[in-house]
C-alpha cells in the first residue's frame, strides 16, 4: 500500500473512532447535564451553609432555628407555608429570601415578637454589597439556595436532625441549662468541646478554671452571670464589645438563667 | 418536431449522452478541486502519478487561494519526522482549535464579574457539549504552550535559526510571547478564585516597575483590584487583539518557511557527505497533492482523535473553583503552570544573595551592605530578568555566530540549551506554591486535607461514611472508626457492593492524626489537641470540623485553628 492510501485509510478510521467517542459522549450528555445541576445545586447549599455560618448565626441561630425575641426561625413549617401569605410575595419562596437578604429590614414585620440584634432599625441590616453590604449576589443566591433545603424537614418529609450532643437530662438544673444553651443560640457563637462549635466568641471549654478570677470580687458564678446578662460589663481580650446580643436578661427567664449557670459552671 | 426542440435545448444525440454527462460532471470536479478531472482526482488519492501533462497539481496551487499559500514542494530530508516531529503543525493545530472551540464558547460567556461565573456554570450545566468544548479549549490551550516550546527547542537544538531563518525565528518567538499571554488572558475569564488570584498575582508585577510601573499596573488592571473593567480588557484581548496579532504572526512566520526558505534540512544533510544516491533521495520532490496534503490530513484526524481519548477518560478536565472573592486570598495562590518558572525567579532575592555573600568578606574592613533598600526584588527579578532572558532568546541567532548546524560543531549552544532546560524545570519546581513558603504547621496539615480549592481527601470521604461523632487525635479507636457501618456505595447498579465501616473517613482521621502527632514530637504543636467533628447540620448536610489546639512555644499562649467544611449528599464524587 503506497503511503497516501495508508495514511487515508488511518485518517478515516481515526475520523470514525473520533466520531464514535462523540456518539457515545453526546448518548450521556443529557444524564450529565441532569447530574450536574443536581451536584451544582448540592454544591451551592455548601456555600451557602458556609456563609450563613458566619455571617447569619448571630440573629437566627447557630443551625438556622431562630433566636427568640431577636429573630425568627427559617426552619419551622410556617415559614415554608404561610410566611409568603403573610407579606403578600407574589414570587417564590426563594426569591423571597433573597430579596429581603439583598436589601435588608428597615423596620420589623412582627415587632411584638422579632426586634431585630440590636432592638434598632434596621432590625436587618442589608447584606448585597450593592447596597453596602458585605455579600456577593452570588453569596446571597447561595444562602437562600441553603435555607430552601430546610423545606423538606420543616414540612415533616424527612427525619428530624439528630443532634449531636448527648440529649440533655431535663431533670438536673445543669441538664436543662444545657439544653438553654443550644435553644437560645449561645451555641452560635462559643464552642463547647461535643455540644457547639461557634467561632464568634471565646471558646467555654474549661471556663471555670478561669471565671473565677476575670474580675476581681467575682466568683465564678457572679462573673457568668454577669457576662450573660451585661454583656459589655466585661470582654474578653482579643473579642470586641457589642457583638454578644445584650437582652438576654429579658429573653430568657430567672430560672432558664440559674440552670444556664449551673451548666456553665460544669465546664471543668 | 422533437429534433428541433433538441437543438434549441441544446440536447446531443442518444450516442453521447454518457460522454456528455461525463463531461458536465467532470468539470464540475475541476472547479471544486480548482483544476483536478475527476480522474485526476482518482489518482491522487491512491498516490499514483499525474495522469496529465503538464502536471495539473501545480496549477491547484496557482488557482487556489488557500493552495497558493503552501509551498509546490519539500525537498524530502526536510520532512523526516525526526527533524521537525511535526511540532509547528500542531502548534497551528491547536490554534484552529482554540479558534473554533473559542467562537462557539464566545457565544454562551458574558465578560462581567457578576455574570461570568455563572455563565461558566451554565456551559458546563445547560449546553450540550458545553463541557466538552470548555475542556477542549483548556486542553488546546495549554497544548499550544508545550508545542510551542518544543517547537522552539526542537528548531534551537537543529540550529534552524540560523541563516537565512533568523527573521523567521524572531517572528518564532513574538508567537510563543503571544501564546503565552493569550493563554494568562484567557486564565482570568472564568471569574474563579484560581483565575481571579493568578492574574491578580501576575499583574502585580508590573507595580514594583519605576515610573510607570504603578500606570501599567492601572491600564491592565483597568482599576486598583481587577473588577468590570478589568475583565472586560482581559477578554477582548484575549478573543480580537491577540488573536489577530497570533494570526499576523503566524502568516508571516509561514510565509517565509513556504515562499522563502522552506524548512530547514537536516544538518547531516547539508553539511556532511553524502552518497549520490543518498543526494538523490534527499532532494526527492515531497509534493504538496498528494503527499503533504494526506500527511496533513492524517495529523489532523489524529490529533483530534488523542484529544477526544483524553478527555473521554478525564485525563484532563478543566478546573472551576469557587466565585472569585477579592476579600480572600486561598492559601495556595498560584501562577498557570506553564508560568512556574517565573514564579520561582520572583523568589529569589538578588539582594540577599548578594548581601549574603558579600557581607563575611566585607565585614572585615567594617562595611555592611544592605542592598534590599536599593533593589526591589520583585522589581528585579520580575522585570528586569524576564524581558532580558526574551531579548537574548530573539537575539540567539545574533549571538551564535557558528556557522555550522550539526551537533558535535556547537557543543556549548547545545550544553546551553540542555542547561536552560533544566534551569526552567528547577525554577518551576520553585514556583510551585509549597515552595519556600511557610505556612504554620496546623494549618498547613488541615490546608492537605482539604485545600480551600479543589477536592482532597477530606472532601471525596463518601457521605454514607460520615457518622456523627467526635473523634479525638491520640484516641484508640481500633482498625475502623465506625467497626457497625455498613453502606453500599451504588445501591443501583451493584446492590452486593457492601461497604464495612468507614474506610475514607478512618483514611483521613488516621492522616490527620499521624502529621500532627509528628508535629507535636517535633515541639511544633506542643499540649496538641485535636479532634475532628462530625456533625448533621441538615437533613442532607454534613459538617466535618478538624479542630488543633495547641500551646504557641513562643507566647505560651493556648491557639486554635479549624475549618468547617459543609459537605452535601449530592455532591460530585471523584473516583
Amino acid at each position: 500500500m503506497k503511503r497516501v492510501q495508508l495514511e487515508i485509510v488511518l485518517g478515516t478510521i481515526l475520523v470514525l473512532l473520533s466520531s464514535a467517542i462523540v456518539i457515545i459522549l453526546g448518548v450521556q450528555e443529557p444524564q450529565r447535564l441532569a447530574d450536574y445541576e443536581v451536584q451544582q445545586r448540592a454544591q451551592l447549599i455548601e456555600y451557602g451553609a458556609s456563609v450563613f455560618v458566619t455571617n447569619c448565626t448571630r440573629c437566627h441561630g447557630s443551625q438556622a432555628q431562630g433566636i427568640t425575641g431577636v429573630a425568627p426561625s427559617l426552619r419551622d413549617e410556617a415559614f415554608f407555608t404561610k410566611r409568603l401569605g403573610e407579606v403578600g410575595w407574589g414570587g417564590s419562596l426563594e426569591d423571597y429570601i433573597v430579596s429581603v437578604v439583598t436589601t435588608g429590614r428597615q423596620i420589623s414585620t412582627r415587632p411584638q415578637l422579632y426586634t431585630g440584634a440590636t432592638g434598632t432599625s434596621p432590625v436587618m441590616p442589608t447584606w448585597s454589597e450593592k447596597f453596602g453590604g458585605p455579600l456577593r449576589d452570588d453569596q446571597i443566591r447561595a444562602v437562600a439556595a441553603f435555607i430552601m433545603n430546610f423545606e423538606p424537614y420543616a414540612l415533616g418529609q424527612v427525619a428530624t436532625l439528630e443532634p449531636l450532643a448527648p440529649l440533655a437530662d431535663e431533670s438536673t438544673p445543669e441538664g436543662r441549662g444545657q439544653a438553654v444553651f443550644l435553644q437560645a443560640g449561645c451555641g452560635a457563637c462559643h464552642t463547647i468541646s461535643g455540644i457547639s462549635s461557634g467561632n464568634i466568641g471565646p471558646v467555654l471549654d474549661g471556663l471555670v478554671s478561669r471565671a473565677g478570677s476575670r474580675v476581681s470580687g467575682l466568683t465564678a458564678d457572679e462573673y457568668i452571670r454577669q457576662s450573660i446578662m451585661e454583656p459589655s460589663a466585661y470582654v474578653v481580650e482579643g473579642f470586641s464589645d457589642g457583638i454578644m446580643p445584650p437582652n438576654f436578661a429579658e429573653v430568657l427567664s430567672e430560672d432558664q438563667i440559674n440552670d444556664l449557670v449551673a451548666f456553665l459552671l460544669t465546664l471543668q | 418536431m422533437l429534433n428541433a426542440l433538441r437543438r434549441r435545448l441544446n440536447i446531443p444525440p442518444r450516442d453521447q449522452w454518457r460522454a456528455t454527462i461525463a463531461k458536465i460532471i467532470d468539470d464540475r470536479v475541476r472547479i471544486i478541486t480548482a483544476g483536478l478531472s475527476i480522474r485526476e482526482l482518482r489518482a491522487v488519492m491512491r498516490g499514483d502519478p499525474p495522469t496529465e501533462k503538464p502536471n495539473p497539481r501545480y496549477k491547484v496551487i496557482t488557482t487556489s487561494f488557500i493552495a497558493h499559500l503552501r509551498p509546490r514542494y519539500y525537498p524530502q530530508a526536510s520532512t523526516w519526522f525526526t527533524h521537525t516531529y511535526r511540532l509547528g503543525f500542531f502548534t497551528t493545530f491547536l490554534f484552529i482549535v482554540e479558534v473554533i472551540t473559542g467562537v462557539v464558547l464566545m457565544v454562551y460567556y458574558i465578560p462581567f464579574p457578576d455574570q461570568a461565573y455563572e455563565s461558566i456554570k451554565v456551559i458546563e450545566s445547560n449546553v450540550f457539549f458545553g463541557e466538552l468544548l470548555r475542556d477542549l479549549h483548556r486542553l488546546g490551550a495549554e497544548g499550544m504552550v508545550i508545542f510551542s516550546w518544543l517547537h522552539l527547542l526542537r528548531t534551537y537544538f537543529t540550529g534552524s535559526y540560523k541563516g537565512p531563518r533568523t527573521f523567521t525565528w524572531l517572528t518564532g518567538v513574538f508567537l510563543l510571547l503571544i501564546t503565552a499571554w493569550l493563554s494568562f488572558t484567557g486564565y482570568l475569564l472564568p471569574w474563579d478564585q484560581l483565575a481571579y488570584w493568578a492574574v491578580t498575582v501576575g499583574t502585580s508585577i508590573t507595580d514594583s516597575g519605576p515610573v510607570v510601573g504603578p500606570a501599567l499596573n492601572l491600564l491592565m488592571r483597568g482599576a486598583p483590584d481587577i473588577g468590570t473593567g478589568g475583565l472586560l480588557r482581559f477578554y477582548l484581548q484575549h478573543v480580537i487583539l491577540f488573536p489577530l496579532l497570533a494570526i499576523a504572526f503566524i502568516s508571516i512566520h509561514y510565509y517565509k518557511v513556504s515562499r522563502e526558505h522552506s524548512i530547514s534540512l537536516p544538518a547531516v544533510v547539508e553539511e556532511t557527505e553524502r552518497t549520490p544516491e543518498q543526494k538523490k533521495e534527499d532532494n526527492r520532490r515531497i509534493d504538496l497533492i498528494p503527499d503533504l496534503l494526506s500527511h496533513e490530513v492524517f495529523l489532523v484526524s489524529l490529533g483530534i482523535f488523542i484529544m477526544l481519548v483524553i478527555l473521554y477518560f478525564r485525563m484532563f478536565h478543566s478546573p472551576l473553583e469557587t466565585h472569585a472573592n477579592p476579600q480572600a486570598t486561598p492559601l495556595d495562590t498560584k501562577a498557570p503552570w506553564y508560568f512556574w518558572w517565573l514564579q520561582g525567579l520572583l523568589k529569589i532575592d538578588p539582594a540577599s544573595i548578594i548581601e549574603n555573600l558579600a557581607n563575611p568578606i566585607l565585614g572585615i574592613v567594617g562595611i555592611k551592605l544592605e542592598l534590599s533598600k536599593l533593589l526591589n526584588s520583585k522589581f528585579i527579578m520580575g522585570l528586569i530578568v524576564p524581558p532580558t532572558l526574551i531579548i537574548i532568546l530573539m537575539a540567539i541567532p545574533y549571538i551564535d555566530r557558528n556557522p555550522s548546524r550539526l551537533a558535535r560543531k556547537r557543543p556549548f549552544a547545545i550544553m546551553w540549551g540542555i542547561a536552560w532546560v533544566f534551569i526552567v524545570i528547577a525554577l518551576s519546581f520553585m514556583g510551585t506554591p509549597q515552595f519556600g513558603i511557610e505556612t504554620p504547621p496546623a494549618t498547613r496539615i488541615i490546608q492537605d486535607l482539604a485545600p480551600e480549592e479543589g477536592e482532597g481527601a477530606l472532601r471525596a470521604i463518601p457521605y454514607d461514611e460520615l457518622v456523627q461523632g467526635i473523634y479525638v487525635v491520640g484516641q484508640d479507636y481500633g482498625p475502623d472508626l465506625c467497626p457497625t457501618l455498613h453502606y453500599q456505595p451504588n445501591p443501583e447498579a451493584d446492590v452486593d457492593n457492601v461497604v464495612v465501616g468507614c474506610p475514607h473517613l478512618t483514611a483521613v482521621f488516621n492522616e490527620f492524626s499521624e502529621k500532627l502527632l509528628k508535629a507535636e514530637e517535633e515541639d511544633l504543636l506542643p499540649d496538641l489537641n485535636a479532634k475532628i467533628t462530625v456533625e448533621q447540620f441538615q437533613w442532607n448536610l454534613i459538617t466535618v470540623t478538624p479542630l488543633v489546639e495547641w500551646t504557641d512555644p513562643e507566647t505560651g499562649k493556648t491557639k486554635t485553628y479549624f475549618h468547617t467544611y459543609f459537605l452535601h449528599q449530592d455532591r460530585p464524587t471523584q473516583p
